[in-house]
């Protein structure tokens, strides 16, 4: 339970290299392309033409196809049973289950949906791999984000791990005492208050610690921070992005001219 | 408008939400633990809705949604969903229906019609409809009969969210009528969680039971469907 919430893992690559922001803008454009384009097999040649090779570009092949077997494989198959159970469409009956018709389109519109999805899981997983999140934060902030965003994503993250901690502990320690959250019904659902209860206002109560201690930091302060990092944003990172943004609005453009 | 708007967003807020993303994240497991018919998965933003306004609640439910991408990618689409579910939340509580019981039935029961407006389009046109989540067997039963999909997922949401979201929005209540006055005091608006008529303590016991019955009858509406 209690996962690792950051999936970056340190390499030097060209990947690595590149500003956190091109990354981003890659991964985004990635998805939309794959979503916005009226060809059929567009996430499929995406998945093997872009994904594969950026994920030997970042050196993090291996993870990334181990993160692809416990998360994207399970997410995307799940889609695929379903809408190629569920999904009304088509004639040619392939076989059948139950009452449900297993059809061509069905098929072939869930192997889509499927890969898709996958491919939006992929992109994104392998930003995260290259990119360190309070790289990108800072990287951000010197953009002109607000530092109050920086402050919510990157304490959100420290803060899962620890609340999923102490959920764990809350919950054995109601069951040493004799919690019952195992049998009936009414019995389970009795039981979200005694572990949502302590869970929640332990937690709340830390808030006003927090505040004061970050505002004496100058938390508030609109001043300009200078950073002890410096980000390289090179020529190369700016023509990408760039080309990257083109890239979508052709296939949105392509999209509502065939429609 | 902007000026009223930053002034929602004070310190306290910004150390609210990601409080209140992980309550989120880790109610959102404790229910799938104790498999309990509903997804509970919003009660942080509700709660940030309320206390600090209806855009520090949107924010959180816009960032929950993709944070919990990270470890399960099926939520990510559904950020929009879970913005609209707080910035209702907020504009609820800032119209007072936050401060007794059947008040917050009601706030529960606009939520889930946000909810459930807003999720049709993600499902429609991402999923064809068919998302991944459990009660999509009632929108395919449904698309058998004959309906069209947005009609069919439509009413699937219109059935599933109610149960949800009211629980979700008695939750909050509980939690915020548990909370001391004076810690309250500190959130931008504290007046929208003032309890009126009636001590805290019945609202508390009240908003408990309602809860209860509210996920008892997820349980029976799901029976029926599967039996």
């Amino acid at each position: 339970m209690h996962e690792r919430l950051s999936y970056f893992v340190q390499r030097d690559s060209a990947l690595h290299r590149t500003n956190p922001l091109t990354k981003a803008v890659l991964a985004l454009s990635i998805i939309l392309v794959s979503f916005l384009s009226p060809w059929y097999w567009t996430p499929h040649v995406l998945f093997i033409l872009a994904i594969i090779p950026l994920s030997f570009a970042g050196k993090v092949t291996k993870e990334f196809f181990t993160t692809a077997l416990r998360l994207i494989i399970p997410a995307s198959g799940f889609i695929f049973i379903m809408q190629a159970l569920f999904q009304p469409i088509g004639e040619t009956v392939v076989f059948q289950i139950w009452v449900l018709d297993v059809t061509q389109e069905s098929l072939a519109f869930g192997f889509q949906n499927a890969t898709r999805i996958g491919l939006m899981v992929s992109a994104f997983t392998l930003f995260l791999l290259a990119t360190h999140p309070s790289e990108l934060m800072s990287d951000l902030t010197r953009r002109g984000l607000p530092g109050q965003f920086s402050y919510v994503i990157i304490s959100t993250l420290q803060i899962i791990p620890q609340m999923q901690a102490k959920a764990q502990t809350i919950l054995s320690a109601q069951r040493s005492r004799g919690l019952d959250t195992e049998s009936t019904f009414l019995k389970r659902a009795g039981s979200l208050v005694p572990l949502v209860g302590p869970l929640v206002f332990g937690s709340l109560v830390e808030v006003e610690e927090r505040a004061i201690a970050i505002e004496a930091r100058g938390f508030t302060s609109t001043h300009v921070k200078t950073s002890l990092h410096e980000i390289p944003d090179t020529n190369f990172d700016k023509s990408l992005r760039w080309f990257l943004v083109a890239l979508v609005v052709i296939t949105l453009a392509l999209k509502l001219w065939q429609s | 408008m902007l000026e009223k708007i930053k002034k929602d967003f004070t310190t306290m807020t910004w150390v609210l939400i990601p409080v209140a993303i992980a309550i989120n994240i880790a109610i959102g497991q404790i229910v799938v633990l104790l498999k309990l018919p509903v997804y509970l998965d919003s009660i942080g933003t509700v709660l940030v809705g309320v206390l600090c306004g209806p855009w520090a609640g949107a924010l959180t439910g816009a960032l929950s949604n993709t944070i919990w991408g990270l470890f399960n990618p099926d939520s990510l689409p559904w950020w929009p969903v879970a913005f609209f579910i707080g910035l209702v939340a907020g504009l609820c509580a800032n119209a007072g229906l936050f401060k007794n019981w059947w008040k917050v039935i009601l706030t529960g029961f606009f939520i889930a019609l946000t909810a459930a407006i807003t999720s049709t389009p993600i499902a429609v046109y991402l999923y064809g409809g068919i998302t991944a989540s459990g009660s999509s067997f009632i929108t395919a039963y449904l698309l058998q009969t004959g309906q069209d999909v947005v009609s069919a997922v439509l009413s699937t949401g219109f059935l599933v969210e109610p149960v949800d979201k009211i629980s979700t929005a008695m939750l909050a209540f509980a939690i915020v009528q548990g909370l001391s006055k004076r810690l309250i005091a500190r959130f931008p608006r504290p007046e929208n969680a003032e309890a009126e008529a009636g001590n805290s303590t019945t609202q508390l016991i009240t908003a408990l039971i309602v809860t209860a019955i509210a996920i008892a009858l997820g349980f029976v509406v799901r029976n029926m469907l599967a039996g």
